[in-house]
């Protein structure tokens, strides 16, 4: 049970949200500045929990998507002496994560702030990087060297800390990154820090048995990711750990990437419309004016929702918000 | 043996037996304890030692101001860990991190503290070692020169012990090292002769490197009083070293007197390096720096191949054949213990377990189970995919042996005999065999063997009768 | 078996059934005969050049893997991975119409000659363990499908279980071994009938499909079991045979005029074989044809459906309409507020079909492949070369290999693979990993 774990942290770092998040009408105001110092304590308790504890950052900028951080990367700038009052690791990684966040967010122009958030690419990078953690496989050429982790694998867990709403555009990457995490049995844990709720990460966490946490009280996410994200999975089975009180199944559809809670769905690929269409825009299927006709009688509502939705994320079915939310 | 003290067992695995420092640590006062968490280090380091669903505890706790009441952590507890919880408790508040944990919940103030700082740095006590100044004259030792020293020193003490009963003559390891063996019982003097291992010692050469580390450790430390070291330094010193960075020299300058009285030992013990006995700096070696961790402390043995220390090496076929691949005369002295050894190649032993060589090592007081574990912790990678590792019929064979040894089995007791008729050695037997004590029994001869228990009763009974019939 | 790869196995299987052929005509001879079991018994053994397994000569697997000069494996390893990515260039790279939502009924032999030994434990046992591994996997990839069970035992079909999207359900009618003990001769045309009755129902746009695992070589029907396949070709039912002893005409036929796979098992690896490759959803074309001059019904729909919320368990307990069972648990139509047990279902109340968007987007890697990466084959165009891979972050080797072995086809020299689209490159590692499980470029985030 005391085996070593792996966390690849993904780090939602859009400047945008950061900066929403920190303006004080919100209830709460998080800084990035507060953000990353509580987050690096996290990282640090990690670290000190076991000597083999491995780790891996990601950092989703605008338009990109950046390893910021790991264990297995050579410690390159072991130049200077160290201070007497930390602990080595902890001052690496700290250091380092910084730095290259402070680069990153630097090399960011204007033009590229409005891009898309680089979620996706961070997540599928955070996969491949356990993927390899995973299989070790001493590399072909043979200067063999490489002192792999031995047989001990580690039990690999991915957190993403999330401020940005969903982006529809990412819907089937997100979920194809969710189905290869649950074949590689790689828990999804989410964190959502700030703006509404998001679909997407809900289903992730979901899928892979991982907790998702909407931080309510921001002031206190360092406790929150303690209680609820630090233990590993056979910790969670004797300290339970918050899960979502309802998922969201609600996709995007195809054609407007709205997020639809009705949707028509073609036959041949199951590619999502929010209103019927009458041929197929991914396999060029024709569909029968018949069934057109018969699935005009819900257009109007259909078409009131899809124009409804053309914002980032669907206004709650009455059902939805009707229910009381239990606490958790 | 299996589960020492807490046997929790979660889907049939077997938890790990809580750290031998543990214990130790557990008997001291609350006095010592809090000066130890004094340093962020010391704090560190303990952290890591606690089992798991502890250091989650500590985790929750370090970050709350204000005490918890206890029923609402053992809200979040499952059905299942509830009993792990529980002990977990009690070992917190053993180690004085979790005061009365009945009632509320809050975590020692200095530890707290000291836990914090470790973690976010900060503070000015220089608990995690000085470095040292660079020096021009000399560049720091590469890692590959402390692992060489490291293995060296300590394999030196291994050998030693082994072959202390052969006749060999090993080089001796310092007598500070000598006499610690011998206070610890791993060895011991026979009216004044050389040192001889004993059966502690025997299973002591079993045991994994990390293990032995600490075994050695935890009677220095008992030491420590008798020599009028303060504990709380050496603890802290060993705590402080194990969060050092392998490959960077340290000031001593900072140490205080009995930490720098230390140096010595822990040179002795592959430790620490020091260039000259008298240098200012010291590197710790790999020995030290995972004390605190499950990583195989010795590093990728002498040998050139890729490190059999922690591959394992071993092969063990079903026809009790066992091939060793290892260059290492150390390992070899020790499979030597219990294995009898056939050829010897460059790069490979040949032996086979046979009933003589697995008595010998009853002998020397080792145990059956204990053959098997090193023989499965040490198992070349190859037999790892065999299910079981260990092949059945050798694990049967080996207990098989052990049980021989135990055929005899003593007890105590008294025989009863000479009575008068065989009436009344049936009327007493009778009732010697309602109570239960009853041994051994032989009619013919009018005599029964009964255990110490019965006798106090069955005296009385004797006496009765016999005043009765007077 | 040595390991062989799956591009070469198409046209080794092929010869397969060429030497198998005429086997099966050998054995159509006997069967006016009175059905003697050893003379069955030898049919299957002389289907190959060798009359007995044990007179074959042995196959050393350990000869087909070549070792370099060097005494090293890795060309052979090298030639493996560079096989596999050639089979995939080859693939179509653009989305083509696959019939996701499949219907199949598995039709079980259960006769006596299930219990013949030539494939270990027992052919019952080995089909068995396989059906229940390909059902799993047939779920897992074919989320919106449904599974039915019909076994042939003593002359008559079997309904073993109904047609269920839940693979719990199917998995638990044939967990019970000694309620299949098999007994007495197959019926082809009774067990096809009832698979047949079983999806008269099923809308058009999905595919109905039945799988026969067939031991035996006879049949004993009550009718003409031509006018069956005249019926299944009409209702456009696939029928795929997968022969566990030697080919029969009638077995041949139904596939071929179905548009079904026929494969006759030669060991127990390839039995797997053929039975997983039945797995992936079947592409759309191959349908059409095989409908023929069939109904001009249309063969897609489009479908209206509800992704609902699923409620937690710690929820206020209410009454499902499905069950009025009181639980917590649970999703909610979407449309009617309704509550349902489980998913995929059709809302009892407004008759919404309610699936979880989670099942549909499983299919989507099929539709949306990532683009093959390209083989990086010199670094000498400019010099702003990457240092580690993009996505797992290992370093590339700074020089080509030495050894001159991975010039194969498709194979970068220097383990580097570049996306088309955002130019980033890639280790070999992750190329496989990206392409086979991932389906997601890491750099274009598509």
């Amino acid at each position: 049970m005391d085996q070593p774990s792996h966390i690849s942290v993904i780090l939602d770092l859009s400047p945008s949200q950061w900066h929403l998040s920190s303006l004080p009408q919100n209830p709460y105001p998080l800084s990035l500045k507060s953000f990353l110092a509580q987050v690096l304590a996290f990282l640090n308790l990690h670290i000190a929990s076991k000597h083999e504890n491995t780790l891996a950052i990601f950092g989703a900028f605008p338009g990109k998507s950046v390893m910021l951080y790991s264990s297995t990367d050579p410690a390159s700038d072991s130049s200077d002496s160290g201070s007497p009052n930390i602990y080595r690791p902890f001052e690496i990684v700290d250091s380092r994560v910084v730095t290259r966040i402070e680069e990153e967010l630097e090399s960011i122009d204007d033009s590229q702030e409005e891009a898309p958030i680089g979620l996706v690419g961070a997540l599928t990078k955070a996969l491949c990087y356990i993927n390899r953690i995973k299989h070790p496989t001493p590399s072909t050429q043979s200067n063999g060297t490489t002192v792999e982790d031995p047989a001990t694998l580690p039990d690999p867990r991915i957190l993403i800390l999330s401020v940005s709403p969903d982006l529809s555009t990412s819907y089937i990457p997100i979920m194809n990154s969710i189905f290869s995490a649950q074949k590689l049995k790689i828990i999804i844990d989410v964190c959502k820090i700030y703006g509404p709720d998001t679909v997407f990460l809900e289903q992730a966490a979901h899928l892979t048995g991982g907790s998702y946490v909407y931080l309510e009280r921001r002031d206190a996410l360092l406790q929150h990711l303690v209680m609820s994200h630090l233990p590993s999975p056979a910790l969670r089975k004797l300290m339970a750990v918050p899960t979502q009180d309802k998922i969201d199944f609600r996709a995007a559809c195809f054609c407007h990437k709205n997020i639809v809670d009705v949707g028509f769905v073609c036959s041949v690929c199951l590619s999502i419309f929010c209103r019927p269409v009458a041929v197929c825009t991914t396999c060029r299927t024709k569909f029968p004016m018949s069934t057109l006709r018969r699935l005009d009688a819900y257009l109007p509502r259909a078409a009131k929702q899809a124009n409804g939705t053309a914002k980032t994320s669907a206004p709650p079915t009455p059902t939805a918000t009707g229910l009381p939310s239990t606490p958790r | 043996m299996p589960g020492a003290s807490r046997d929790g067992t979660i889907d049939g695995a077997e938890e790990d037996p809580p750290h031998t420092l543990l214990p130790f640590l557990q008997s001291q006062s609350q006095n010592t304890l809090t000066r130890l968490y004094q340093r962020p280090s010391a704090c560190l380091s303990m952290f890591r030692l606690l089992p798991p669903l502890d250091r989650q505890l500590v985790m929750n706790l370090l970050w709350l101001e204000s005490a918890v009441p206890a029923g609402t952590m053992g809200a979040w507890v499952t059905r299942q860990g509830r009993k792990l919880y529980d002990e977990a408790l009690l070992n917190l508040s053993r180690l004085h991190i979790l005061p009365n944990p009945s009632v509320k919940l809050s975590l020692n103030g200095m530890f707290k503290t000291s836990l914090r700082q470790a973690v976010t740095g900060g503070g000015n006590n220089g608990s995690f070692g000085t470095a040292a100044l660079k020096d021009d004259k000399h560049p720091p030792v590469s890692i590959e020169v402390l692992d060489t020293y490291a293995v060296e020193r300590w394999e030196t003490i291994l050998h030693y012990m082994v072959s202390s009963g052969t006749g060999q003559l090993p080089t001796k390891p310092s007598p500070g090292v000598l006499f610690l063996l011998q206070r610890s019982g791993l060895m011991s003097t026979v009216h004044g002769s050389a040192l001889q291992i004993t059966s502690a010692g025997f299973q002591f050469l079993l045991h994994s490197p990390h293990d032995q580390l600490w075994q050695l450790l935890l009677q220095y430390l008992h030491m420590a009083e008798e020599r009028e070291m303060d504990l709380v330094e050496i603890l802290s010193f060993l705590f402080m070293l194990s969060t050092m960075e392998l490959g960077k020299e340290y000031s001593i300058e900072s140490l205080s007197v009995t930490q720098k009285a230390m140096l010595e030992d822990l040179r002795d013990y592959g430790l620490i390096w020091q260039r000259r006995t008298q240098s200012r700096r010291f590197s710790p070696t790999r020995l030290a720096t995972t004390l605190t961790s499950l990583l195989p402390p010795l590093p990728t043995a002498t040998s050139s191949g890729a490190g059999s220390q922690d591959q394992g090496f071993i092969v063990l076929e079903t026809n009790y054949r066992l091939y060793a691949y290892t260059d290492n005369p150390l390992q070899t002295a020790v499979l030597n213990l219990f294995v009898s050894l056939k050829y010897r190649f460059p790069n490979l032993v040949v032996g086979s377990i046979t009933r003589e060589s697995v008595r010998k090592a009853l002998a020397n007081g080792i145990t059956a189970d204990q053959i098997i574990s090193y023989l499965s912790t040490h198992a070349h990678p190859q037999m790892r995919k065999n299910k079981p590792l260990i092949p059945v019929t050798v694990q049967d064979q080996v207990r098989l042996w052990e049980l021989e040894r135990n055929r005899l089995k003593s007890e105590e007791g008294y025989l009863y005999t000479a009575f008068a008729s065989q009436a009344d050695y049936e009327y007493v037997l009778n009732y010697a065999k309602q109570l239960n004590v009853v041994l051994w029994e032989n009619p013919a001869k009018r005599c029964f063997f009964g255990n110490l228990e019965g006798h106090g009763n069955i005296r009385g009974f004797i006496e009765r009768r016999t005043g009765g019939q007077a | 078996m040595p390991p062989r790869q799956a591009d070469d196995y198409a046209d080794e299987s092929d010869s397969d059934i060429d030497i198998l052929e005429d086997s099966g005509n050998r054995s159509k001879k006997g069967k006016g005969k009175a059905i003697d079991r050893s003379k069955k018994d030898k049919g299957k053994g002389k289907s190959s050049e060798q009359p007995y397994a044990w007179e074959a000569s042995y196959t050393r697997s350990w000869d087909t893997v070549q070792e370099d000069e060097a005494g090293s494996l890795t060309t052979a390893v090298a030639d493996l991975l560079a096989r596999n990515r050639r089979r995939r260039l080859l693939a179509p790279a653009d989305a083509i119409r696959r019939t996701i939502i499949r219907h199949l009924i598995i039709i079980l032999d259960l006769s006596l000659s299930m219990l013949d030994r030539d494939m270990r434990p027992t052919r019952f046992d080995l089909s068995l363990e396989y059906a229940r591994e390909f059902i799993v996997e047939w779920f897992d990839q074919n989320p919106l499908g449904q599974i039915g069970l019909v076994g042939m035992r003593a002359g008559l079909g079997e309904r073993l279980s109904e047609m269920s999207g839940n693979p719990q359900d199917v998995l638990k009618a044939i967990s019970e071994r000694h309620r299949l003990e098999p007994a007495g001769e197959p019926s082809l045309q009774n067990a096809i009938e009832m698979a047949r009755g079983s999806m008269g129902h099923l809308p058009t746009h999905s595919s109905r499909e039945i799988l026969i695992i067939f031991g035996s070589l006879t049949t004993v029907d009550p009718g003409n079991i031509l006018e069956t396949l005249e019926r299944c070709v009409q209702d456009r039912i696939r029928v795929s045979v997968v022969a566990l002893a030697a080919e029969m005409k009638v077995c041949r036929e139904f596939c071929d005029k179905t548009g079904g796979q026929f494969g006759v098992a030669m060991n127990e690896g390839h039995f797997k074989d053929l039975l997983f490759e039945l797995i992936p959803p079947p592409a759309q074309r191959a349908l059409s044809r095989a409908a023929g001059a069939g109904a001009n019904k249309p063969d897609a729909d489009l479908m209206m459906m509800g992704f609902p919320v699923r409620l937690p368990d710690t929820s206020p307990p209410a009454l499902c309409v499905c069950h009025s069972e009181l639980k917590s648990e649970g999703f909610l139509c979407p449309r009617c507020s309704a509550k349902v047990c489980d998913v995929p279902t059709d809302c009892d109340i407004c008759g919404l079909m309610i699936v979880s968007s989670p099942h549909l987007a499983r299919s989507y890697h099929h539709l949306f492949p990532v683009k093959p990466y390209q083989a990086v084959t010199t670094l000498e165009e400019g010099s702003a070369f990457a240092k580690s891979c993009h996505a797992c972050a290992r370093s590339f080797p700074d020089a080509p290999l030495a050894s001159s072995t991975a010039t194969a086809e498709g194979m970068s020299p220097i383990g580097r693979y570049r996306c088309p689209d955002c130019q980033h490159d890639f280790c070999t590692e992750c190329d496989v990993f990206i392409h086979d499980v991932v389906h997601c470029c890491p750099g274009c985030g598509k």
